[in-house]
């Protein structure tokens, strides 16, 4: 899945949390939606993801 | 050459600096936010952790929540013109540097708001004589320098901020004086917003500054232009912080910052103990010489003081320090509130500011040659 962010800090913010709970996680570019994102968001198989983003503003894509 | 005008700028960098802006050049060289290749991204990290080593020396509860900027002015600028509404009233001290009077005294000029300035003997009032002399029904913000930039006196007070704070009037300090000399943290000391600049004691070099945000309140940006972020939008995204970064970040400079930080984190102690023998050793030295008046000298302060001569004036001095290798700064230090809260209007001062790595014998040279004028 895509975890995705409108502010880029925030996918950085993301990518330290995520290491810090050694979940796997790879930086890529956002895929194309009709909604606007920055360019690149989160890419991670593991669920448990999404639930520990904390107050960030995020969306998944599946 | 005998270097003292590091409040001005440092000007001899730690080495791991100046490597890290070869490092950036080097192998890097892109623009973070931009590109979403691998090397782009790269340079993307390279700025959230810039980003957060910053927000995390200043004590920050959300250290991600820094604005970069490409110094203090341009920080200081960016927080008044973008927060302070019409009908506000501000209060700062009388040692604030023009990078804060100006951009306040515009915004007075244009009928937007008001200031009032502590004047310096009302420095050491306690908090709730402060705001009960100063402040009115329309104060928002307190804003002080972290230290004088002419004289060196530490002008902050934590009892201030968290008294001012719980009011709920926003806080603010300018740190382009002292930062990195003296350990501020902004969530305990409950400021709301904090401009530095990356050239002076955070040993970073020209060209960037930021400002950080504890507090949440809503401020719109100086300028307008690409963000990176949502470029179908015809104005800046309202999104922190990318919004208010229009343009292409100095990103060697922010990296260079960051190493900088590093160094002063690690370093802190000896740079303290360095700076506070060399200062005692140059108050002493000068307060010995028939003419001298160094200003504050009972005060708190920081690695700098200024002082005047009775038969030399100040540009006068500077050009004779200037024969013998000196670099020192006369005039006015672009600080007019100081300079008419400490008298000196007329004649200006002679600044010295050092840095840890000047040595006694330095100090030496310009005491011999203030001594023979």
């Amino acid at each position: 899945m895509h975890i995705v962010f409108y502010s880029t800090s925030d996918v950085f913010k993301a990518e330290e949390i995520l290491n810090n709970e050694n979940i796997e996680c790879k930086v890529v570019p956002t895929p194309v939606q009709d909604k606007a994102y920055c360019g690149v968001c989160v890419e991670t198989s593991d669920e448990k993801a999404k639930d520990i983003m904390g107050d960030m503003d995020f969306e998944v894509l599946e | 050459m005998i270097y003292f005008d590091n409040a001005a700028t440092t000007k001899y960098k730690p080495d791991e600096v100046i490597e890290a802006v070869n490092y950036y050049l080097r192998d890097v060289g892109v623009s973070p936010g931009r590109g979403s290749y691998s090397l782009g991204i790269e340079a993307s990290r390279m700025l959230y952790k810039s980003r957060t080593a910053v927000g995390k020396y200043f004590g920050m509860s959300h250290p991600e929540r820094v604005v970069f900027t490409k110094n203090s002015t341009e920080a200081i600028n960016l927080l008044f013109k973008g927060l302070l509404k019409k009908g506000d009233h501000v209060i700062i001290s009388c040692y604030e540097h023009n990078a804060v009077l100006r951009p306040l005294q515009d915004l007075k000029q244009k009928g937007i708001i008001d200031y009032s300035v502590i004047s310096r003997e009302d420095l050491g009032l306690e908090a709730d004589t402060l705001l009960e002399k100063y402040a009115n029904e329309n104060t928002r913000m307190l804003a002080l320098t972290l230290a004088s930039n002419l004289t060196g006196r530490i002008i902050y007070k934590e009892d201030w901020m968290k008294f001012f704070h719980t009011k709920g009037i926003i806080t603010f300090v300018d740190s382009s004086q002292g930062a990195g000399k003296l350990a501020l943290n902004m969530t305990e000391s409950q400021i709301d917003f904090l401009a530095f600049t990356g050239h002076k004691d955070l040993y970073g070099i020209p060209g960037v500054g930021g400002l950080c945000c504890e507090s949440k309140a809503h401020f719109i940006p100086l300028i307008q232009g690409g963000t990176g972020i949502h470029g179908e939008n015809y104005v800046n995204p309202d999104i922190f912080p990318e919004g208010y970064e229009a343009g292409t970040l100095n990103m060697p400079a922010i990296w260079a910052l960051k190493t900088g930080i590093e160094f002063i984190t690690a370093h802190s102690d000896t740079i303290r103990r360095e700076e506070k023998a060399l200062m005692t050793y140059l108050l002493q030295g000068l307060t010995d010489i028939d003419g001298v008046k160094v200003y504050d000298i009972e005060n708190e302060r920081v690695a700098t003081c200024c002082f005047t001569i009775d038969d030399l004036s100040s540009d006068k001095t500077i050009s004779l320090l200037d024969s013998k290798g000196i670099c020192a700064r006369g005039g006015i230090h672009c600080a007019i509130l100081a300079h008419e809260a400490i008298g000196t209007v007329e004649s200006g001062a002679v600044r010295i500011s050092l840095n840890y790595k000047n040595k006694k014998a330095e100090i030496d040279q310009l005491l011999d040659t203030l001594r023979s004028r």
